[in-house]
């Protein structure tokens, strides 16, 4: 029988609830139900992993049972793994002002109808908005005899207007999402938004594309800071030895002006009361001053790689926890954002955005701003679409110049492995000099 | 769960169902997989995952309504909440469920020899770390999965189909330098070569070493199969689906009957292929299953519909109606899209050959319009590399740079729900450093 250093169990049972309005028409609306565990246990070299839906606890030797079975898929493993010794226990999660499962679900339907009727306006030819809710109750335990349970509702809404004009069709959205309140209320005019920037890309004309000085917003920069940072200090890439920043700790590989952190503690989207081992989770300056200072850990990673602490295992339920971001920033610089604007003189500022990828082995980082402007002469010129910018993580990180002193936080999801989960990015305005800027424009 | 009390469960649901709305389907499925995880070139986990869920949907009076559990012991609770949900839902034309069809009982992608077991997955790994020796490379990571799934599909007009699937999938990343390599495959028969996915992860990693800037420019792109199924997943077949038609949200939507492709291309979903990972006799609601033709030697011939779509808008469906996992409602989907055409060498003359692209997922699903990194690619004269490209932007618009192509490769293969060849593009623009 295989030996058994370690196990844990994660049981996550809770409710997702959906709302999706199309063309003002409730196309579904309604509860389903989660119940998944992952039992893993730490054989004489590697993890056995078990993954059960609807799980009970057994008791006794029945529990003994699936941790012999767990036992047997790890005795085919041959790495041997270490887990570091780490502080454990889960923080409070933070109050809410409304708990949305105190709303019922026709007023959910309702607030939400208000923020797609906003979207109806001239030139708009198709709106669509939805509502996700997930409540979910997650209960902890280990070989130690560590018992920890909380309970955490995420919730948000998405809007999306499309604008039509001769057969050109162009979009906008808005997404909000929230761990602290019941987000539908006072978002009435968010429709409208996303609707007003929808028609407005119909003038809109993709940039020629090039190399030129680029000014990212907090939500473009936060995404920055995910794609060209983020990914590539997950210290499961650092030991696998696909990561660049892998031999990079304590070398200067951005400007002064650049702090960039993750933290799951922070009372955001991505907020985990403790990891998904159990650890207790803080604050990780990832690039303190242009240096590498840590990287993101679990308790495996920081036993063979070293630098940072544990904290970033996260998981979906009933999945392998994996390392992973939370809430990742770019501290606050000094700068203006008319400073910014005016050092840039020409280039371009791109806001919002439509996703990113990274080649974190490669360096190379790849997003999309969901509209932008020119800069001509230190100010705002034409609206532009569809624009791109890539970028290899150690050359651009020296490009970021100035840091302005207004940051923002924006809500998502982030992929890897097959898992996806909550986050939250987020930066000041930034002043990329030339940064490399894809689009299809002609002139 | 044992099948016969599945089977006595679900009609029971359908029974209960029946009772309470005018119409009730049933999805119950219950699965197991093993897969393992390698970290560098040793096997750092190893897991089984025992997968189960029941997804109901009822109809009442016009009205949808769904719901889904894990749990199909608590499937009243889930009934309850599916008829909770139609209340809510806006009232719209419906003509029923499917009733019963004569179909061949063999299941289409099912392999009685691919069996969930550990050792096997080991042996997978094994072959895929030997195929990586071919070139000097390091893994950083690999995993296979070997899975078997059963489900059942019941409904209130008579509706009562299996199904049983299979599934063995590898995949690997090697690293040389900064230059990285990625391949897979997955069959539902036990007949993928990991040594030979292992040889082409370290080829690419290898080959893409010392890479050289490419000047700005037009070229002429040779996309693989993995590159062109992201373009069609992310922007094309979103256009083809008839509810984005009809909801006002796709550019193709009133082009039926036009050119929409090169004349040299058709693009259709084939649910009977025989290497389909998602091919099937009936969709996801039990409708009977057909070849959809979405393009015809480049001319625009139909929109994919469900019931729901179909029934709203006056159409009929297509059988493309698929479940978003296994706990999903069902949805607008294809089953395994093909795109067939003039095939030829493709790579005469001077051509970039792209094998993936970093950033796909953010092209715009309305316009087409797209900007990507390239990844593993390179610059080739009449078949030969000249040079890896270090770096490169390549940007377009999907639907335009279809209109022109120069053919189609003689070799395809399986990317998830899609078997592509691959594609020559013309004239296309490249951002160098």
């Amino acid at each position: 029988m295989e030996e058994i250093r370690y196990f844990d169990v994660r049981h996550v049972t809770g409710t997702v609830t959906h709302v999706d309005i199309d063309n003002a028409r409730v196309e579904s609306a309604g509860t389903s139900y989660v119940d998944r565990a992952i039992l893993r246990v730490l054989g004489s070299r590697g993890w056995g992993i078990l993954a059960v839906d609807s799980y009970s606890r057994p008791k006794g030797r029945d529990f003994e049972v699936l941790l012999e079975q767990a036992g047997s898929l790890a005795s085919l493993t041959n790495q041997k793994v270490l887990l570091a010794k780490v502080p454990g226990g889960c923080i409070p999660v933070p109050g809410m002002k409304e708990d949305p499962a105190d709303v019922d679900l026709e007023e959910k339907q309702d607030l939400l109808s208000g923020i797609e009727k906003s979207a109806r306006i001239d030139g708009i030819k198709s709106t669509r908005a939805s509502y996700i809710e997930r409540n979910e109750e997650v209960r902890f335990e280990n070989l130690y005899g560590d018992e920890y349970s909380y309970s955490i509702c995420r919730s948000g809404f998405s809007i999306v207007a499309v604008a039509e004009r001769g057969g050109d069709m162009q979009m906008g959205y808005v997404r909000n999402h929230a761990i602290q309140d019941f987000n539908l209320r006072h978002h009435q005019d968010d429709g409208n938004t996303a609707a007003m920037r929808a028609v407005a890309l119909l003038d809109a004309r993709p940039p020629r594309g090039g190399t030129m000085h680029a000014i990212l917003d907090p939500e473009l920069a936060g995404v920055f800071a995910h794609e060209a940072v983020g990914h590539a200090s997950e210290a499961d890439l650092v030991q696998e030895g696909g990561s660049v920043l892998a031999d990079t700790m304590g070398q200067q590989i951005a400007s002064e002006s650049v702090t960039i952190v993750d933290d799951p503690s922070l009372p955001e989207f991505g907020f985990e009361p403790l990891d998904a081992e159990g650890s207790h989770v803080g604050r990780t300056e990832i690039i303190k001053k242009g240096k590498v200072n840590a990287f993101l850990h679990n308790r495996e990673t920081l036993a063979a790689v070293g630098f940072g602490h544990a904290g970033n295992a996260r998981a979906m339920a009933g999945e392998p926890p994996q390392v992973r971001m939370s809430n990742t920033y770019i501290e606050n610089g000094d700068s203006s954002f008319d400073e910014i604007v005016s050092e840039c003189r020409s280039g371009i500022l791109l806001k919002g955005s439509r996703g990113g990828q990274v080649d974190p082995g490669r360096g190379i980082f790849q997003f999309n701003a969901e509209y932008g402007y020119a800069i001509e002469h230190g100010e705002r010129g034409a609206m532009v679409r569809d624009v791109s910018l890539s970028g290899e993580i150690l050359r651009t990180l020296h490009s970021i110049s100035l840091c302005a002193r207004d940051r923002k936080m924006h809500q998502g999801y982030c992929g890897k492995g097959g898992q996806s989960v909550p986050v939250s990015d987020g930066a000041p305005h930034v002043l990329l000099i030339d940064a490399v800027v894809g689009g299809s424009g002609t002139d | 769960m044992r099948w016969w009390v599945a089977v006595e469960l679900i009609e029971r649901i359908v029974k209960e169902g029946g009772r309470r709305v005018d119409e009730l389907e049933a999805y119950q499925f219950s699965g197991y997989s093993v897969s393992a995880r390698l970290k560098r070139h040793e096997i750092h986990y190893a897991s089984g995952t025992h997968l189960q869920g029941l997804s109901l949907r009822v109809i009442h009076k016009g009205c949808i309504g769904t719901s889904a559990t894990m749990n199909p012991e608590r499937w009243e609770a889930c009934l309850d909440a599916a008829i909770a949900s139609a209340t809510l839902a806006t009232p719209q034309e419906w003509k029923g469920l499917p009733v019963p069809a004569a179909f061949d009982p063999t299941p289409v992608n099912y392999d009685p020899g691919v069996t969930p077991d550990a050792e096997t997955v080991k042996t997978l790994l094994g072959d895929l770390v030997d195929g990586t020796r071919a070139y000097p490379v390091e893994i950083t990571s690999g995993s296979a999965e070997i899975s078997r799934y059963s489900g059942t599909l019941a409904n209130t007009g008579g509706v009562h189909y299996g199904d049983m699937e299979s599934m063995v999938s590898v995949g690997i990343e090697t690293i040389t330098g900064q230059s990285t390599g990625y391949e897979f495959d997955a069959s539902w028969r036990m007949d993928i070569d990991p040594r030979k996915v292992g040889e082409r992860a370290a080829y690419l990693a290898y080959s893409s070493l010392d890479g050289k800037d490419v000047a700005s420019g037009s070229y002429d792109i040779v996309l693989s199969p993995i590159a062109l199924s992201q373009l069609l997943g992310g922007v094309y077949l979103p256009a083809l689906s008839g509810k984005n038609v009809h909801a006002g949200r796709s550019r193709l939507a009133n082009l039926q009957g036009q050119q929409v492709m090169d004349r040299l291309l058709s693009l259709r979903d084939d649910p009977f292929h025989p290497r389909g990972l998602s091919s099937c006799r009936w969709d996801g609601e039990g409708t009977p299953t057909r070849i959809v033709n979405f393009v015809e030697q480049g001319i625009l011939r139909e929109f994919a519909y469900d019931l729901k779509t179909a029934y709203r808008y006056g159409k009929q469906s297509t059988g493309s109606a698929v479940r978003g996992g296994h706990g999903g409602s069902p949805g607008i989907g294809t089953h395994t899209l093909t795109l067939d055409g003039q095939r030829g060498n493709l790579m005469e003359g001077r051509v970039i050959h792209v094998n993936d692209m970093v950033g796909a997922h953010t092209a715009n699903p309305l316009t087409g319009d797209f900007s990507v990194e390239l990844s593993n690619a390179y610059l080739m004269q009449d078949g030969n590399v000249e040079f890896p490209i270090r770096k490169a932007m390549l940007s377009g618009n999907v639907f335009d740079v279809l209109m022109k192509t120069g053919g189609l490769s003689a070799g395809e293969r399986v990317v998830g729900s899609m078997v592509l060849p691959e594609i020559r593009l013309k004239d296309l623009a490249i951002i160098g450093n």
